[in-house]
């Protein structure tokens, strides 16, 4: 369990009593219009989230899931179609300006200029938001120090590796020293050694505890790593919500995974369909593989008992493996297809649970 | 360490717009040099092409490159101020835009540190411009005061455009859609005005056209000033080039609304 996670799982990383919630979001709908032969998109479809003042949120979900719809309807850069929020007890709507004072966002974009130096965006940044000539001078200085980035001061951010602007932009998004941040994928497009450094500034952050923290990831290392609490996303709504402990402890038993080669589902299903013992059994092929995952409380004869089956059907498979619940399993839990399925096919169009790229079936 | 992050004000925020983007201009030279090449090429390329035009009575009894100076000022700042969107369109694909619309920074301020930017560079240009024909024998008889004037008039007409590519920008959000619709209105408004022909030598609806183009009326304005005597409807030309100036201001204030409702 990585360091930064609660030891009891039941309470937060930073207790929070009845202090008031940092982010609170009902039934959030918002539909972006059809053009031409493009249908409407919904691409929130009565999305709530309590997020508790001072922890790491993670938004988890694939892409087209809703999450950076939910990230711009926070941010109050973009209108909910139906649905309440407040940032920092200020409604998104009335009092956008309130909330923008309270947020510092750092989008999948950037928010830099790239012909302007580390110091002079950050000073600008600091300046536009309130901060006075010479507390935003020393505000730059210090950001830049703390993100590391005190040699690159003074050189165009043009000059910058993928890294280095990332981390620039989180920098800049923290000169009013917020009490929200919102983190829109902030490790998307970065090489591994630079998502590392970024984990690193993001645990930084989160230890100070006046900030809450909002991140949404694909990955789901990364929101297991960093997250406090976590919110499943998928299709525009929230499918399961806890931290990640508790989430992994509400399915029972180990998950089993089996690498299938060339297989017909039906034949896979019909096999495996009868065995006792067997939940949330799921079939998924991409291209001429699959795999086969299911949740089981006895691994061990469980894997026996799937292997013998699989031969009698002649169904080739590849690796089997079983192991104790891990977010996967609960994505695959709660959505009901596996995380990497999710991915190829990402769910763009309105909410439609026939249209999903997998079947899920019940074994008695 | 404390800060106290108040809401700064508009001057201020106005002010930080106008900073980044002047400094952008410093950092891509070559911008403002090009645009200080163009009417160098234009004096010198349609004082020659049209000087025997300008041996026409309706010209008076300067000569042509003195009656082509005002023209080729007015047609410096709409040229230049017709590509002021495409800043807007680069921050929108980069996310610079959306760092904007989520701080608590006047809208307002966003158009008018832009709008300064691109004016000052407009006053560059102009001072130029009347340089350029200078050397090239034009003489100004309307003194410091009158040069004073046409110089306000090419910036107030600079604010129309100027304003009109930020909405336009805003509203397409595309690159190709500012520079052909830029194209589609620059060439005619610059041919349908009195830039480089009096309204008199134009044939029927063609003159009429030109009279009532706001562009013949900055002309007209910068003509009067530089030579001493404006035009009988100078007041009017010149409140109807501020109103339009104010109406292109509201317009592109409202397209920055409008870009965030439809995020």
């Amino acid at each position: 369990m990585p360091e930064n996670h609660p030891a009891h799982p039941a309470h937060p990383a930073h207790p929070t009593g009845t202090a008031a919630p940092a982010i609170t979001a009902r039934n959030l709908v918002k539909t972006y219009p059809g053009r031409g032969r493009r249908p409407a998109v919904r691409a929130l479809d009565g999305l709530s989230l309590t997020v508790p003042t001072g922890c790491v949120f993670g938004v988890l979900g694939p892409n087209g899931a809703g999450k950076s719809t939910t990230i711009r309807i926070l941010t109050t850069l973009s209108r909910p179609t139906d649905g309440t929020a407040t940032v920092g007890g200020h409604d998104v709507g009335r009092a956008a300006d309130a909330v923008r004072a309270a947020i510092g966002y750092v989008s999948q974009g950037t928010s830099t200029d790239p012909l302007l130096t580390a110091v002079e965006n950050l000073e600008i940044a600091g300046r536009l938001r309130g901060v006075g000539p010479a507390a935003a001078r020393m505000r730059a200085r210090v950001l830049l120090e703390e993100f590391g980035l005190g040699d690159a001061a003074r050189r165009p951010v043009r000059t910058f590796s993928g890294g280095m602007r990332r981390r620039l932009d989180v920098a800049a998004a923290l000169v009013h020293r917020p009490s929200v941040l919102f983190l829109d994928e902030p490790t998307t497009g970065l090489d591994p050694e630079a998502r590392a450094a970024m984990w690193a500034e993001i645990r930084r952050l989160s230890s100070q505890s006046a900030l809450t923290v909002v991140l949404t990831t694909h990955y789901m290392e990364e929101a297991d790593r960093l997250s406090d609490r976590l919110a499943l996303v998928t299709r525009g709504r929230v499918v399961a919500r806890g931290t990640p402990a508790e989430l992994k402890a509400a399915l029972h038993g180990d998950s089993l995974r089996v690498t299938l080669i060339e297989p017909d589902p039906v034949v896979v299903r019909a096999a495996v369909g009868p065995l006792p013992g067997l939940r949330d059994v799921v079939v998924e092929t991409s291209g001429v593989d699959g795999v086969l995952a299911a949740r089981t409380d006895n691994a061990s004869t469980a894997v026996g008992a799937v292997i013998s089956a699989l031969d009698a059907a002649g169904v080739r498979y590849g690796q089997v493996a079983a192991s104790h619940p891990t977010l996967d399993d609960v994505y695959l839990h709660f959505v009901g297809h596996t995380f990497a399925g999710a991915q190829v096919a990402p769910a763009t169009g309105p909410a439609d649970p026939t249209s999903r790229n997998s079947e899920k079936g019940t074994a008695a | 360490m404390t800060i106290v992050a108040a809401r700064s004000g508009w001057f201020t925020q106005t002010s930080q717009v106008l900073r980044r983007w002047l400094i952008v201009v410093m950092r891509q030279a070559w911008g403002p040099v090009m645009s200080l090449v163009q009417p160098v090429i234009w004096i010198v390329l349609f004082g020659h092409v049209f000087s025997a035009v300008g041996a026409l009575p309706a010209f008076g009894s300067s000569s042509y490159v003195a009656y082509l100076v005002p023209g080729i000022l007015m047609m410096t700042v709409l040229y230049s101020g017709a590509w002021a969107g495409t800043g807007f369109i680069d921050d929108i694909g980069s996310g610079v835009m959306d760092q904007y619309l989520t701080s608590p920074v006047s809208r307002s301020a966003i158009i008018s540190g832009q709008l300064a930017q691109q004016l000052i560079i407009n006053l560059a240009q102009s001072v130029v411009v009347l340089g350029i024909g200078w050397l090239a024998g034009a003489r100004y008889p309307g003194g410091p005061t009158g040069i004073a004037a046409s110089i306000a008039v090419a910036t107030l007409l600079a604010a129309i455009f100027c304003c009109c590519s930020s909405a336009v920008a805003l509203t397409t959000r595309s690159q190709i859609a500012l520079i052909s619709l830029s194209q589609l209105v620059v060439l005619p408004a610059t041919f349908l005005s009195t830039t480089m022909m009096p309204a008199s030598l134009m044939s029927g609806w063609v003159g009429t056209v030109a009279r009532w183009n706001p562009m013949s009326w900055a002309v007209e304005l910068g003509r009067g000033g530089l030579t001493g005597s404006y035009p009988d409807a100078a007041w009017w030309h010149a409140g109807g080039l501020a109103v339009l100036a104010a109406l292109a201001f509201l317009w592109a204030v409202r397209a920055i609304r409008s870009y965030q409702r439809t995020v």
